[in-house]
């Protein structure tokens, strides 16, 4: 293989694997500037993301419905939680939600489990994205393709809505000073609901987008959830561009680190979290730093 | 009318002969108890479940017959989570509390490595059908221990006697980074250059990674005609469907070490083409398997995966040690099973005095599409005599 076709084939990979980090980071991201917490549960509900697009896949028959169906799905399962039990905990320290976020995790892979069973379920993406094109002669993926595009897309449009829209400006200012937007007269708890509903959402798209890669399986929560961390810490808690920053970053990273030194690639990741915190211990955009 | 009359008068005249004789059989009989510590839970248990399934398919086919020796069998299963310190406690539990002198189970070979020493003390018979790890018949060997199942080196050496025929030149291999993946690898490296062909280089994933894609490229750029994978669970499951997308298999052939139907179960069409050892697949030739696959599949409406034929298999060398034998007694059993011969669902199966290995053949499979199943299905597409594949007595390497 030439080294241009490499390098191109070894960049869109990055940008794939970018695009599915950058779904939960977001999510993440965008949780922890508007409450101030750390969803724990992030990586299990991009695992119910892929196991609610495995049925509806297997029950219509269309990949596309289930894009549209587990965000909405898992998106409103998150609003509810939100609504039902992280609501009464706002009066509390940062503790309450660790230990509230961090059992919905145990007891959402117990669910699953139940439900969907310990094996490990196939999604095939569909069948106009799972052909090869020629790049430069060299084979690739349709689907990762798809995966990057569906990246930048997503990206822009949560940009212009942050941007653009009345409730995008609810959130930047609740996040700036949640106060002053409360005595403006705005519900802020509509906002804080709202908010985690997206993130998990987002997250629930990329759990569909990831399962024709990894399989729905038990064990993506887990997998999924430590990436998004550092992707978070690098880019800065909060920020929305943090965030595509650190997934691009990180995927660069994992995917041109693995091919030169296979031996460290995780160790490079975690080097440049590193880095970041001692350079800018607030994250690359961070408020703190 | 009085036919019908006449009928009943005998069937009640036979009911009343027969129930002193029913009686005694119960009160006179007592049941061979089997205890199962398996893992049932954690990260062996559908292995576990299927060595299960497979115990009790069994027992209920006895038991519909009338028992072993007259005696009805009662299992007695318990979970271990996989973990040797438990499967110690449990196997303890079904030997002082439940009374078996009969062990079946032991899922992870770090379980039975565990459990063996105390066989002796505990005066019970353990008979393997899943254990792979070759210390077992070899340096932790007990007399009370005996092993049914296809070993670990076993399957390997199966693998590698496919090598030395088949037209692959250069290998490429990737494994999980931990003791698994690194310690397979390095037995296939030595194997690879024992047959005089060309070992390009190996790579390891960490456990957990889910974008294989650089690893695709790796192996696509090596040049290599075939490559060895050493992956379970997930990771499998990922390699596989992201190198289907790569079109990988259409340059590389994949090889692996065993082949299992739950993970072309997950993956389907990806893990068409893919080539590596079996302990056991329902669709290896001979009657005995044929009765067999059609009497699981009457029983639970699919076909029988890997660990529940390997379960029937030692369930069969059970039997046949306690039908020559006549006693479930250790000191009677003990001699009786060394000399078993039996025609197993996968060919003669004897087992072995010096170290209590069932001597049996090693196979090869092919995963393909078949007409008639839902999931592609492993094909049989080598056969390796018993002799060839069976390390020497106590010994888990190969001379030659």
């Amino acid at each position: 293989m030439d080294f241009l076709p490499f390098l191109v084939t070894q960049c869109l990979n990055a940008l794939s694997q970018a695009a599915l980090l950058f779904f939960l980071g977001c999510g993440l991201t965008l949780i922890f500037g508007i409450m101030r917490i750390v969803n724990f549960a992030h990586g299990a509900f991009f695992m119910l993301g892929a196991y609610v697009g495995y049925s509806t896949v297997h029950w219509t028959g269309n990949f596309w419905t289930a894009l549209i169906a587990a965000p909405i799905l898992v998106g409103g399962f998150g609003a509810a939680f939100e609504l039902g039990i992280l609501r009464r905990l706002y009066g509390r320290d940062g503790h309450a939600f660790l230990m509230v976020t961090f059992g919905l995790t145990l007891v959402m892979g117990e669910v699953i489990r139940l439900i969907w069973g310990v094996e490990a379920l196939q999604v095939k993406p569909p069948e106009s994205l799972s052909d090869i094109v020629f790049i430069l002669d060299e084979p690739f993926p349709v689907y990762r393709l798809f995966l990057a595009g569906a990246g930048i897309v997503v990206a822009l449009v949560i940009w212009q809505f942050l941007e653009r829209t009345r409730l995008g400006l609810l959130i930047r200012a609740t996040s700036q000073n949640a106060e002053m937007v409360h005595a403006l007269g705005t519900d802020v708890r509509l906002v804080r609901s709202a908010v985690f509903g997206i993130g998990c959402g987002l997250a629930g798209i990329g759990g569909v987008m990831a399962a024709p890669l990894v399989t729905a399986s038990l064990g993506m929560a887990p997998n999924a959830v430590i990436d998004t961390f550092v992707i978070v810490i690098i880019g800065g808690m909060g920020s929305f561009l943090g965030s595509l920053i650190g997934a691009v970053l990180v995927a660069f990273v994992q995917v041109f680190g693995t091919y030169y030194f296979p031996d460290f690639a995780l160790a490079f990741m975690y080097l440049i979290m590193v880095t970041v915190l001692v350079v800018r211990p607030g994250g690359l955009l961070g408020k703190e730093a | 009318m009085t036919g019908t009359s006449g009928f009943s008068r005998r069937a009640l005249l036979g009911a009343t002969l027969a129930s002193p004789v029913v009686l005694r059989h119960a009160l006179g009989d007592e049941p061979i108890k089997i205890g199962m510590p398996c893992a049932l839970t954690g990260p062996g248990g559908e292995v576990g479940e299927q060595m299960r399934r497979g115990a009790e398919f069994w027992i209920k086919s006895v038991n519909a017959k009338g028992g072993l020796l007259g005696r009805p069998i009662q299992l007695y299963a318990q979970d271990t989570a996989g973990d040797p310190a438990t499967a110690v406690r449990k196997a303890q539990d079904v030997v002082e509390r439940d009374g078996c002198r009969l062990l079946f189970g032991m899922t992870l070979s770090s379980e039975a490595l565990a459990v063996v020493p105390k066989l002796a003390e505990w005066n019970a018979i353990f008979i393997s059908s899943d254990n792979g790890d070759g210390r077992l018949t070899g340096s932790s060997f007990v007399p009370n221990f005996f092993r049914a199942n296809t070993s670990g080196p076993m399957g390997t050496r199966a693998v590698a006697l496919y090598l030395r025929q088949a037209n692959f030149k250069n290998f490429y291999a990737l494994g999980m980074d931990y003791a698994w993946g690194r310690n397979s690898i390095s037995v296939f490296k030595d194997e690879v250059k024992k047959s005089g062909k060309n070992f390009i280089a190996d790579i390891y994933s960490p456990i957990g990674t889910q974008d294989f894609s650089t690893y695709i490229t790796k192996i696509r750029q090596s040049g290599a005609d075939a490559c060895y994978l050493v992956l379970q669970g997930d990771d499998n499951n990922a390699f596989l469907a992201q190198a289907k997308q790569y079109r990988l298999g259409d340059k590389v052939q994949l090889l692996t070490e065993i082949v299992d139907l739950n993970s072309i179960h997950a993956v389907g069409e990806a893990a068409i083409g893919l080539i590596g050892s079996s302990r056991y697949t329902f669709t290896f030739p001979g009657e005995a398997n044929a009765q067999f696959v059609a009497a699981w599949k009457k029983e639970y409406g699919n076909v029988p995966d890997v660990f529940e034929g390997e379960q029937w298999q030692a369930c069969q060398v059970l039997q046949a040690g306690i039908e020559k034998a006549g006693s479930i007694e250790a000191d009677k059993l003990r001699p009786a099973l060394e000399t078993v011969e039996i025609d197993s669902i996968k060919g003669k199966v004897t087992m072995r005095a010096c170290d209590h290995q069932g001597v049996q053949q090693g196979f090869m499979v092919k995963v393909v599409r078949k007409e008639g199943f839902a999931d592609p299905i492993p094909e049989l597409i080598a056969t390796f005599p018993a002799d060839q594949v069976t390390p020497a007595c106590r010994q888990m390497t190969y001379d030659s």
